[in-house]
């Protein structure tokens, strides 16, 4: 023992060195170190998650900007037909009531040009019908006498004369 | 197009001046001498390594002696209290060169020690497995700086016939001294045996070397009437004392061989670069020199390495044995 230099106090020497470095190694370099190591890995993850979060966020922003806009343009589609459909309406709508109108005045056209008619046909009736009482009656008037005749004649042709005059 | 940074020519002869400084100390140191019969020259002449493996006194306070070797050991903590003080004393978020040294020790140790016993266990590991290896590192180190070994008094001894002179350095690498390397040791025992008791359990712990549940288990055979049982399970319990009692055996001897391997293969390392700078002055004990940084990392790694290992065996004694019978 001796011959390797073995000694008792020089061994509790050298404990209480190892001893004094392992404390102060630990207050100096282990303790500040490891929490800076330790602070630094949580700030990394953190900022990770927190990365992570906002591209989730941005994702989901961005999904939800999209959907309004997929509606705004299914709204703006489902207006437009609609609108198209109630022109289409109002154009059916108003070519029924021209031709309805038209119908109504064509109709009462026709019924004015009958009525004209007819009251032409019925003058012209009356007419012809005085024209042959007065032929037969100057045919039947001639065995009458002179004065009778006379008078017929002046008759007729005053009536002709007022038919004239008509 | 050199890539150290000076031109060819000057590497060229850079390597002619050393080969001839090997080959001229080679020729007029002690070989040459022996081999051509040349008187070595008074600049060649370095003296035989002197081996003593008691560190020598330097001074003495009271009856205590202050050795070579402790003083040595003061400088390495000092040196590395100071360095790591400065590093450590601002820290910053964004780290400046100092603070990025320390953390890049402290980080790669920790990640090493991690890998090995997990998240849970890395920090009651990290202290004292860190310091043992900083510090057997730093020794060795130190050793190899110019000052150490060679700077002191000359004495002069008489061996038998002839006297010789030797140096009595002031500074002496600290891992030749076996009481650092058995102070060492020591801490690394005790710090395995208290892990084994502290976490796995005092009953669990001494249960790992000595089966007492075995012998319980075997005395509940008794009641049950099985005394074949009995007497087997008895039998084995006096096996599994007297494994208990190697294995304890095998924990004592761990000091031993802690102690020795470091002291001895620095020890060797110092002696070894002795010898090669009493025999070729120049040159060729640079080659040892790199040997010597290699070998104090590796004896730092071993050290640190199996106290990590023989905590992790301590702390979980009934895996260990589990592991075995399977």
């Amino acid at each position: 023992m001796e011959s390797i230099g073995i000694n008792w106090q020089l061994l509790v020497a050298f404990l209480i060195n190892f001893l004094v470095l392992f404390g102060l190694l630990t207050a100096i370099l282990y303790k500040p170190v490891l929490k800076m190591l330790d602070e630094r890995s949580a700030k990394i993850k953190e900022s990770l998650e927190q990365a992570e979060k906002i591209k989730e966020q941005a994702n989901r922003s961005e999904e939800q900007i999209k959907a309004a806009i997929e509606t705004a343009r299914k709204e703006g589609q489902a207006i437009i037909a609609q609108a198209s459909q109630i022109a289409e309406k109002i154009k059916e709508d108003a070519k029924g009531e021209a031709r309805k109108e038209a119908d109504v005045i064509i109709a009462k056209a026709r019924d004015e040009i009958k009525l004209e008619r007819d009251k032409s046909i019925g003058e012209l009736r009356s007419e012809f019908a005085n024209l042959t009482v007065l032929a037969a009656e100057k045919i039947i008037k001639e065995s009458l006498d002179a004065q009778k005749h006379t008078k017929l004649i002046n008759e007729v042709l005053e009536q002709s004369n007022s038919f004239k005059q008509n | 197009m050199s890539k150290l940074g000076c031109s060819s020519r000057l590497v060229v002869i850079l390597s002619i001046v050393i080969l001839a400084l090997a080959l001229a100390s080679f020729t007029f140191g002690p070989i040459g001498a022996k081999l051509f019969g040349i008187q070595v020259p008074s600049v060649l002449q370095i003296s035989k390594p002197h081996v003593s493996l008691p560190s020598e006194p330097i001074f003495h306070v009271g009856g205590f002696k202050i050795t070579n070797t402790l003083i040595s050991s003061w400088v390495t903590i000092i040196l590395l209290c100071t360095l790591f003080y400065f590093a450590t004393r601002k820290m910053k978020e964004v780290p400046g060169r100092f603070q990025a040294f320390a953390e890049l020790t402290v980080g790669g140790i920790y990640n090493t020690i991690r890998d090995i016993t997990g998240e849970k266990y890395a920090r009651t590991f990290f202290p004292i497995v860190a310091t043992i290896f900083i510090y057997v590192f730093t020794n060795a180190i130190l050793a190899l700086v110019p000052l150490w070994g060679t700077w002191g008094p000359i004495e002069e001894i008489h061996e038998g016939s002839h006297t010789a002179t030797i140096i009595v350095p002031f500074l002496r690498a600290a891992n030749t001294d076996v009481n650092l390397t058995l102070s060492i040791a020591l801490i690394s025992f005790c710090f395995i045996e208290f892990l084994g008791f502290s976490k796995a359990g005092t009953a669990n712990y001494l249960d790992s070397f000595f089966h007492f549940r075995a012998l319980g288990k075997s005395f509940t055979e008794l009641f049950k009437g099985h005394v074949k049982a009995f007497i087997s399970g008895l039998a084995f319990c006096f096996i599994n004392i007297y494994v208990g009692l190697l294995e304890i055996l095998s924990h004592l001897i761990r000091i031993v061989s802690f102690t020795f391997r470091l002291f001895g293969n620095m020890t060797a390392g110092e002696i070894l670069i002795g010898v090669m700078t009493f025999l070729v002055a120049l040159v060729i004990p640079s080659i040892f020199y790199g040997f010597e940084t290699l070998f104090g990392i590796l004896q730092a790694l071993i050290f640190a390495g199996l106290t990590l290992v023989f905590g992790l065996m301590s702390l979980a004694p009934h895996q260990e044995e589990g592991a075995e019978e399977h």
